[in-house]
């Protein structure tokens, strides 16, 4: 099943802060939603394990993510590829982070994906929803990331 | 419509099943307790196609209660490969994948647990690494020299094409005044039982006996069992008191039952599979017919059809087994009910990366019959003629029966043009049509929808040689057994399951006919296969020809026995003896009783008349009436009774909603003598629901990745209380010749023509904006996008 996915989000940090957060393996563990862990085992690539579960249905995944045509602190995309218990999902998108002001930026981001298996089948209905709220969960989590960055900042 | 001759045959009287199943005593598969039984959970592919490159069993085996993890290539190596009814030796099935995925959901591999649960967390974990391949979904895609071919060995997708020619068709189409093309397409529906498809073996390595318990319907399974398993024929016993909650067609788990036997051989313990629904709908093999029909037509201006050219393209799924000959059923009833001189059909099977299919409700028939049915209102609309004029005009005439129509059937009886009278007379068509225009004028849609279809029944299985040179069947044949106990109580047996045909009514109804004894009174049994007579179980629209048949004749075995001994004991000649209700009476008023003919029977040898056995039993091996040959050139006698159905509907809907509602239903069915009334309207009600479901609901729906996107009710939707109206039947009886009470078939009736009268009134209902629809399921976003376009145009 072939997912589209695009949006824009305004953070509250400066293009090379976010730049850097979106490299950080333990920041991305932090804001995936259900990340588990995530292990490099090349530069710029990754196994995760994730456990996910929204609303009644729940699984595990594991999954290999990859970063590629880095154009540091700008542009960046990703392509990602898993297998779980509830199905498998395979995509790729394009990261771009565009200065919006003083420490401000805003990320634009558009890829598509392919889905398969139990989440395809069963899950159509619910699938564009469930990846809207997991999207909005990640940026909500990478926002108390920066947060909580200038907390710490001004505490010290 | 009681022949007054008969006592039980026809009347008004219960059916006996129904007592069990209404009181919740229903025996099925999963109801069975067998200690120390294994659960399996199967691992399914996520992608449409792929290349095994290794499956990781490791944890999975580590898990608490896992037994064993079975793949493809260990089962492959101890077993043969499933049946297939063509002649494709490269296109091999096993349960359990080898090497390749084919379909999205075939299985990989299989878990064995303590319990079903702990099958299912541990199937979870068995990792199965695969690199893709290219799929193709599509039938005419697959087709194409670029597709990829699903089984690479067999070289392209195409598993059959077998052009027939009957009678002068070029003739034919260049004497006809005129002729139109149509496609029409039938989509992938099913059954879909509400009881999945379940399946318990067990072997006991000392007697050598594999046992099964199976929710299954299919002929010459134990024969396929022991084929796979490599065992003797008698090493294998399939119980057939199992209750199977629906079926028809599709309960055919082979695949299955042949997993479970080798599993209970290799771990020596009791094996049970029991599908969940989204294994019964993504893999258990389960999908139905799904088919394009090109037709040409050739006819002349006052209607009168003279030939036509058919060519029928079906998307079989990932393999082929029986599925195939599904092309080859309707050759029986090409022509439907209509004289038409010769016939081209071109039949075309294909795998696809979707499910496999297998048999549904009339073997191909209903979409046959849509298909000839919207051809006949296109030749209608085409020469502005009435519709139902067009089918009177050609229509076969009670006085030309039997029949013989140009693919070598006979039809044996028919009366088509009184049942569409009586139909009409009963719906008051004028007024029907008056309704109908009244509906319209208040800004709905409305339309009529007619189809006049066949089912033909007594089920032989003459297309399997027509389709496969190599295969030499020419009997299909059914047994009972009837026999008198010392207490003189009377058992007759069923040598298969039943999914709700009644077949337990039906053998008590015809051997209490037979022997005058209240039906109430005889047992039905169901011995399990190695004490069974030969039979090829319920398929076929058969049972009430074939196992009616074959009980009728070993009761009337009996009766004959009975006369004899009577006879015997009273000094008279058996010709002289007249039986009643279990007495035999000399011309001189001397009679001998039930208990003094049992007795004598069973104990007193010495008053038997001489040359006669001993012990009051009988048995009768029912050969199929017609269809005792081998084709030949193209031509071939299929089955030997035609039952007839008339649809009526009238249909309304919002023309942006367009919501369908049935507003009338009115089905006129003759098939031949009724042994059971409730049984035949059961069925009759049954089917149409299903062929409301096939016409506008049920679809198996694969996406552009091949992902199955009707895996639950959720999204596969079934006609339900709201959909299904009522039902008004108009009986009519032409007695069949062939048979032993003049009975036909009805186990298909209504599915084969509901399809086609749906589609002929919501065509109807949208003939205003000079559109057409020609594909099935018609759902309600298809019909309101039409019109909208159509607006949009205008």
């Amino acid at each position: 099943m072939h997912m589209d996915i695009a949006g824009s989000e305004e953070i509250e940090a400066s293009q090379q802060q976010l730049w850097e957060g979106l490299n950080d393996p333990e920041v991305l563990t932090r804001c995936i939603p259900g990340c588990r862990k995530m292990t490099e085992t090349a530069p710029d690539t990754y196994d995760v394990e994730l456990e996910l579960k929204v609303a009644a249905v729940g699984g595990s995944f594991n999954g290999a993510v990859a970063l590629s045509d880095k154009t540091p602190p700008a542009h960046c995309r990703i392509t990602v590829s898993g297998e779980g218990t509830l199905g498998t999902g395979t995509g790729t998108a394009e990261f771009t982070i565009v200065e919006t002001g003083p420490g401000t930026c805003r990320l634009d981001y558009a890829g598509e994906g392919e889905i398969g298996g139990l989440v395809a089948g069963v899950g159509q209905r619910i699938l564009k929803s469930v990846a809207k709220h997991l999207t909005k969960q990640f940026f909500k989590d990478l926002r108390k990331h920066f947060d909580d960055t200038r907390k710490d900042a001004g505490a010290t | 419509m009681t022949d007054p001759g008969r006592r039980f045959v026809s009347t008004n009287r219960r059916v006996r099943e129904d007592r069990r199943f209404v009181a919740g005593a229903g025996r099925y598969v999963a109801d069975l307790d067998i200690p120390g039984t294994l659960h399996v959970a199967l691992v399914a592919s996520t992608a449409p196609a792929a290349k095994i490159l290794g499956i990781d069993t490791t944890e999975a085996l580590a898990m608490e209660g896992v037994v064993d993890v079975l793949t493809g290539e260990e089962l492959s190596a101890g077993v043969a490969p499933l049946m297939n009814g063509l002649d494709t030796p490269r296109v091999r099935r096993f349960p359990l994948t080898v090497g390749q995925i084919r379909y999205a959901g075939e299985w990989v591999a299989a878990v064995v647990a303590t319990s079903r649960a702990l099958a299912e967390d541990a199937a979870e974990k068995v990792r199965v690494r695969t690199e893709p391949l290219p799929f193709v979904i599509d039938a005419e895609t697959a087709l194409g020299p670029d597709a990829p071919p699903v089984h690479p060995e067999h070289g392209s997708n195409l598993l059959l094409d077998k052009t027939f020619d009957w009678g002068p068709v070029a003739d034919d189409f260049a004497a006809a005044e005129d002729r139109l093309s149509l496609r029409v397409t039938w989509g992938r529906n099913a059954t879909v039982p509400i009881e999945t498809f379940g399946v318990i073996a067990r072997w006991n390595p000392w007697d050598e006996m594999l046992d099964v318990w199976a929710s299954i319907q299919m002929p010459k399974y134990a024969d396929q069992i022991a084929r796979a398993l490599k065992l003797p024929g008698n090493a294998v016993r399939v119980h057939y008191d199992v209750d199977v909650g629906g079926s028809y067609g599709v309960k055919r788990g082979i695949k299955h039952t042949v997993l479970v036997s080798y599993l209970a051989r290799k771990l020596g313990r009791p094996v049970r599979l029991i599908e969940d629904r989204l294994e019964n709908m993504r893999a258990g093999d389960a999908q139905g017919p799904e088919r394009i029909f090109d037709i040409d037509v050739a006819f002349d201006r006052d209607g009168t059809v003279r030939s036509m050219k058919m060519r029928a393209l079906d998307n079989a799924g990932a393999y082929a087994g029986r599925a195939p000959f599904q092309l080859g059923k309707p050759i029986g009833a090409i022509v439907g009910p209509y004289r038409i001189g010769s016939v081209q059909y071109r039949a075309m099977s294909v795998t696809t990366n979707k499910a496999v299919q297998e048999a549904v409700r009339g073997f191909g028939q209903a979409p046959t019959n849509y298909a000839i049915e919207t051809m006949m209102d296109r030749i209608a609309a085409h020469l502005g003629m009435d519709r139902l004029e067009l089918r009177r005009r050609n229509l076969i005439r009670a006085d030309e029966f039997p029949y013989t129509i140009p693919s070598g059937s006979t039809y044996d009886s028919g009366d088509y043009h009184t049942v569409i009278d009586k139909v009409l007379a009963h719906a008051d068509y004028a007024a029907l049509t008056a309704e109908r225009d009244r509906l319209r004028a208040e800004g709905l849609c409305a339309g009529i929808g007619i189809a006049a279809c066949l089912e033909p029944s007594g089920g032989n299985s003459s297309f399997e040689p027509l389709l496969n040179e190599n295969n030499r069947t020419s009997t299909w044949m059914e047994g009972s057994r009837v026999i008198i106990d010392a207490l003189g109580g009377v058992t007759v047996t069923i040598h298969t399951t039943s999914s709700g045909q009644g077949h337990e009514t039906l053998a008590a109804t015809v051997v209490g006919e037979e022997l005058g004894i209240d039906p109430d009174r005889i047992r039905v049994t169901r011995p399990d296969s190695l004490s069974s007579l030969p039979g090829n179980s319920p398929v076929g629209s058969r049972m009430a020809i074939m196992l009616g048949g074959a009980a009728a004749r070993a009761a009337r075995d009996l009766k004959r026995q009975l006369v004899a001994i009577g006879a015997h004991a009273m000094g008279i000649d058996p010709s002289e003896a007249s039986y009643e209700a279990g007495t035999i009476t000399a011309p001189d008023g001397r009679a001998v009783g039930w208990d003094e003919l049992v007795d004598i029977g069973h104990r007193r040898f010495h008053d038997l008349p001489p040359g006669t056995n001993p012990g009051l039993a009988a048995s009768f091996i029912q050969q199929v009436p017609t269809g005792v040959a081998l084709p030949e050139d193209g031509k071939v006698q299929m089955y030997p009774c035609y039952s007839f159905e008339f649809h009526l509907v009238l249909m309304a809907f919002d023309p942006v909603l367009a919501k369908p509602e049935i507003r009338r239903y009115v089905i006129g069915h003759d098939c031949g003598t009724v042994i059971n009334p409730h049984i035949v309207r059961g069925m009759t009600l049954g089917g149409i629901a299903h062929g409301i479901g096939a016409a506008l609901l049920e679809e198996f729906t694969y996406d552009d990745g091949g992902q199955l996107m009707t895996q639950s009710f959720l999204d596969y939707l079934m006609p339900s209380s709201h959909e299904v109206p009522s039902v008004e039947i108009v009986h009519h009886c032409t007695p069949s010749p062939l048979t032993e009470f003049g009975q036909k078939g009805s186990g298909e009736s209504g599915y084969l023509g509901a399809p086609a009268a749906i589609s002929g009134a919501v065509q109807d209902a949208l003939s205003p904006w000079g559109v057409t629809v020609d594909k099935l399921p018609l759902r309600m976003s298809t019909i309101s996008d039409t019109i909208a376009d159509a607006e949009t145009a205008a």
